[in-house]
């Protein structure tokens, strides 16, 4: 992956989009899907869901903050084509008669916090906290799950939503890597000390207290798919390769730091990382949905229906 | 509107005798010159007007809610004030009705020739004469000539694709559908600038939905809005020292509002305050007033005044879209969600056509020179009014004379004094020509774009102010009593005069 000319990028975007009345929602071959795969298809697509519709929320975030025109715009159309992820996986999912209704699927207590913490403060975040952290999501979560879910069902609706879904992705990890770079580009030691202080901030601890246990959680439910382990961490390794390629991408300090944080997560053995954060996946279990806010109302923009 | 089968050589127009001034276009700028020339003993004018009624921006835009936003009384000729206006913010039905009374005040019918598309304007050296050819094949000629064809007088589409593949209903606010029923329809609304917010109110009262699509949010201030009390009528009617009075009052609070627009300081911060506490008080979703926040400094762009636009945003069968668009289909709109909105009609609220750069029909000067040509990396003019290459011609609403804090035709009636001047200076002299000299329009613009640059508008956010490559040749970096001023004097000094 070269680093990306961002102005034809964005000219690429644009002419390219797609919507979800290009596909036939009701072709053959739902059925395919069997009745073994079913429950945990459901959950596993509806916390998939949700990371697309959390990562849209951090684009809408990086769209406020990003440092050029470009930028901004980029990151306006990745948070609507995020968006536009959900919205097909919900139609998947309605195709395969995994919603209740029109309702929108419950999303996990960590996702629910995660959504609590965007909604609150992603909007003051540097852009580049943020700018690390989704690519690294990206290409952990988006990446594995969904070439797993390829390599396991057999449906072709979802093969052809994929396919989209995927070129959008390898396009959004084009943008991603390359303003990392450029991030990294002429870091100096006291700008990495004046990034790293940031750290400090106790929104930016919230937010990775609410991140750290997401990781760990969605680890036990892929595994609980079948997804080894093993391809997770190979996609979150990929990470580690594409972002530090070249010496300015290495330069990143937040490069530095979530790679730091998916070799913990990788490393099983890591105790000092993994008691804890899986204690707190368990702890936030038992979070009573009453406990929380209301969902944000950008949560219910989320649709399964081709038209409105 | 062209007519193919008819041959338009010039050759074979039918040309009528030369005036003494012709003026392009019948809205309040060329009405008021026509008035002004009037008043100063000049009768021998032409008035050409492409659409079959006067009134220009007011003629056109009734839309549902049309009206102006800053108020009446400014908003109206000094010389000739209006006691009646309904309102503090008058409706366009009103204004165009005191355009309309005023061409008959002033008597101004006998000027106009209606059904006037001009297509052409060019300086004859040799006679000193500029012709304007009409699209109905004929051909007009007066010693000066004004451009008054306004500067927000061509309705213009988004450049989205697919947007000649929707078959649904097609409105643009400029050229409303008087006959559309709205009611239970499905209705989308493309943009959210000054005439949107004044349609979308409206048409939530009757639409079965809307749904409004949002590029940027502007920002949106509340409007001192009300009716005018009957004993304020009769006070002006008998005492129109007052209206005076009052008209006075609303300049100054209207100039003092530059400091908050034009420049950046401490009372832009105050009138942001403003506009993000009206938000508050009338938005209480957090993503919406999210959505509806804007990001560039107040000022950089038109700023909007409205009190009930985020209301009808939140009636339940409103519906605010901010994902971009990603096209056009036969049934609606397509964004980027990858979701298609589906529409009975579609509702253009997208503005106008600002040429920046060209001219709307070819303007040959001295020569032969093109305007357009001219004018490629940006209009340039000699206090918005005279060009370099182009005698005897006079723009209303010329480059930069544009506020963005104060009435238009406080502007506009500097422009049409000099213009006026002008024009006796040529008579009265006898001259052939009156041409401003290339380095005076050279150093007055080099002045201009120096502080232009230290304003909000030029400080980052994309608007029709400016160019492509942010040149700004629309509008006047300063106050109101300051452009006043340098348009009080016709400084010979800066001319060259060319007797016959
Ligand atoms: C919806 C709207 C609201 C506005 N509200 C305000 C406000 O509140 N305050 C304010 O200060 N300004 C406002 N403006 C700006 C407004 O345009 C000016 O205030 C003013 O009306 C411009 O007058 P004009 O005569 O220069 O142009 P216009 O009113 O546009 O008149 C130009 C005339 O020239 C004719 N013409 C154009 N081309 C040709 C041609 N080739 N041949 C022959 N005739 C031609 C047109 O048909 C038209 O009649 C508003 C504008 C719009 C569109
Ligand atoms: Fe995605
Ligand atoms: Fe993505």
């Amino acid at each position: 992956m070269a680093k990306i000319d961002l102005d034809k990028m964005l000219a690429k975007v644009k002419a390219t989009q797609w919507s979800l009345a290009d596909i036939d929602w009701d072709a053959p071959g739902a059925d395919r899907i069997t009745d073994e795969q079913w429950p945990r298809l459901k959950e596993f697509m509806a916390d998939l869901m949700w990371i697309e519709h959390v990562g849209a929320r951090a684009f809408a975030a990086m769209a406020k903050k990003a440092p050029t025109d470009t930028l901004r715009e980029l990151y306006s159309y990745f948070h609507a084509e995020e968006q536009r992820h959900a919205n097909a996986e919900m139609a998947l999912m309605k195709r395969w008669g995994m919603l209740d209704g029109d309702e929108l699927p419950e999303p996990n207590i960590n996702l629910r916090l995660v959504i609590e913490w965007l909604d609150r403060y992603s909007d003051e975040m540097p852009v580049y906290v943020l700018g690390t952290v989704v690519p690294m999501l990206e290409i952990a979560l988006d990446g594995a799950l969904c070439k797993f879910l390829l390599d396991t069902v057999d449906d072709p609706v979802c093969h052809q939503a994929f396919e989209k879904i995927n070129d959008d992705e390898s396009r959004h990890l084009g943008v991603g890597f390359t303003v990392m770079e450029m991030q990294g580009h002429g870091a100096t030691y006291t700008r990495m000390v004046t990034m790293a202080a940031r750290l400090m901030d106790p929104r930016l601890i919230l937010g990775i207290a609410s991140y750290f246990p997401l990781l760990n959680k969605m680890r036990d439910n892929v595994v609980a798919m079948g997804l080894s382990e093993e391809k997770l961490y190979e996609c979150m390794g990929k990470f580690e390769k594409i972002g530090g390629r070249t010496e300015d991408g290495r330069r990143n300090p937040w490069f530095q730091i979530i790679k730091l944080h998916s070799r913990w997560v990788v490393n099983r053995d890591n105790r000092l990382y993994h008691t804890p954060v899986d204690a707190i996946v368990k702890v936030t279990s038992y979070i009573p949905r009453r406990a929380l806010p209301a969902v944000p109302s950008w949560v219910r923009e989320l649709t399964y229906r081709p038209t409105a | 509107m062209s007519n193919p089968s008819r041959p338009k050589t010039p050759g074979r127009r039918k040309r009528h005798p030369s005036a003494t001034v012709l003026i392009v276009g019948a809205g309040f700028a060329g009405l008021g010159t026509a008035i002004r020339l009037q008043q100063a003993g000049i009768r021998d004018i032409v008035i050409l007007e492409r659409a079959a009624d006067v009134g220009g921006t007011w003629r056109d835009n009734q839309y549902p809610g049309a009206a102006c936003d800053i108020p009446s009384n400014l908003y109206s000729y000094s010389f000739d004030q209006n006691p009646d206006w309904s309102r503090s913010f008058s409706g366009s039905t009103e204004i165009f009705e005191y355009i309309k009374a005023m061409v008959e005040r002033f008597d101004l019918a006998q000027y106009i020739r209606f059904n006037q598309n001009v297509t052409d304007l060019a300086y004859d050296d040799q006679h000193g004469l500029w012709r304007a050819s009409t699209e109905s094949g004929e051909q007009f000629s007066a010693r000066a000539a004004v451009m008054a064809h306004g500067p927000l007088s061509n309705p213009s589409y988004p450049d989205i694709a697919g947007i000649d593949r929707y078959q649904g209903h097609k409105i643009h606010s400029a050229a409303w559908d008087h006959d559309y029923d709205f009611r239970g329809k499905k209705v989308g609304v493309i943009g959210t600038g000054a005439s949107a917010i004044q349609i979308i109110p409206e048409l939530v009262k009757d639409a079965q939905k809307l749904t409004v699509f949002q590029r940027t949010p502007a920002w949106v201030m509340p409007r001192p809005d009300f009716e005018t009390p009957q004993w304020q009528k009769q006070l002006f009617r008998r005492l129109p020292a007052s209206q005076s009075a009052l008209r006075k009052g609303l300049y100054l609070a209207h100039e003092s509002m530059a400091l908050a627009v034009i420049w950046d300081s401490p009372v832009t911060r105050l009138a942001e305050r403003l506009g993000r506490w009206h938000l508050r008080h009338q938005v209480r979703d957090r993503w919406l007033r999210r959505q509806l926040t804007p990001d560039y400094r107040i000022g950089c762009k038109r700023i909007l005044v409205s009190n009930d636009y985020y209301p009808a945003l939140q009636q339940p069968n409103c519906k605010l879209i901010t994902w971009p668009i990603a096209r056009l289909c036969e049934n609606g709109i397509r964004t980027v969600e990858g979701i298609e909105h589906q529409f009975d009609c579609i509702v253009f609220a997208t503005g106008f056509d600002v040429s920046h750069s060209g001219t709307p029909f070819p303007v040959r000067g001295s020569g032969g020179r093109l305007l357009s040509e001219d004018w490629q990396r940006g209009a340039q003019a000699y206090k918005s009014v005279n060009v370099a290459g182009y005698p005897n011609l006079f723009l209303t609403f010329g480059p930069n004379s544009g506020p963005g804090h104060n009435s238009v035709l406080v502007y506009m009636e500097s422009q049409i004094d000099y213009i006026v001047r002008g024009v006796k200076t040529i008579l009265n002299r006898n001259l052939k020509s009156l041409a401003v000299r290339d380095s005076a329009q050279q150093a007055y613009n080099d002045g201009i774009q120096k502080r232009l640059a230290r304003t909000n508008w030029n400080s980052g956010c994309k608007s029709w102010y400016l160019t492509e490559d942010g040149f700004n040749a629309t509008m006047y970096p300063g106050f109101a009593s300051q452009y006043a001023r340098q348009m009080k004097e016709l400084d010979l000094r800066d001319y060259v005069l060319t007797p016959p």
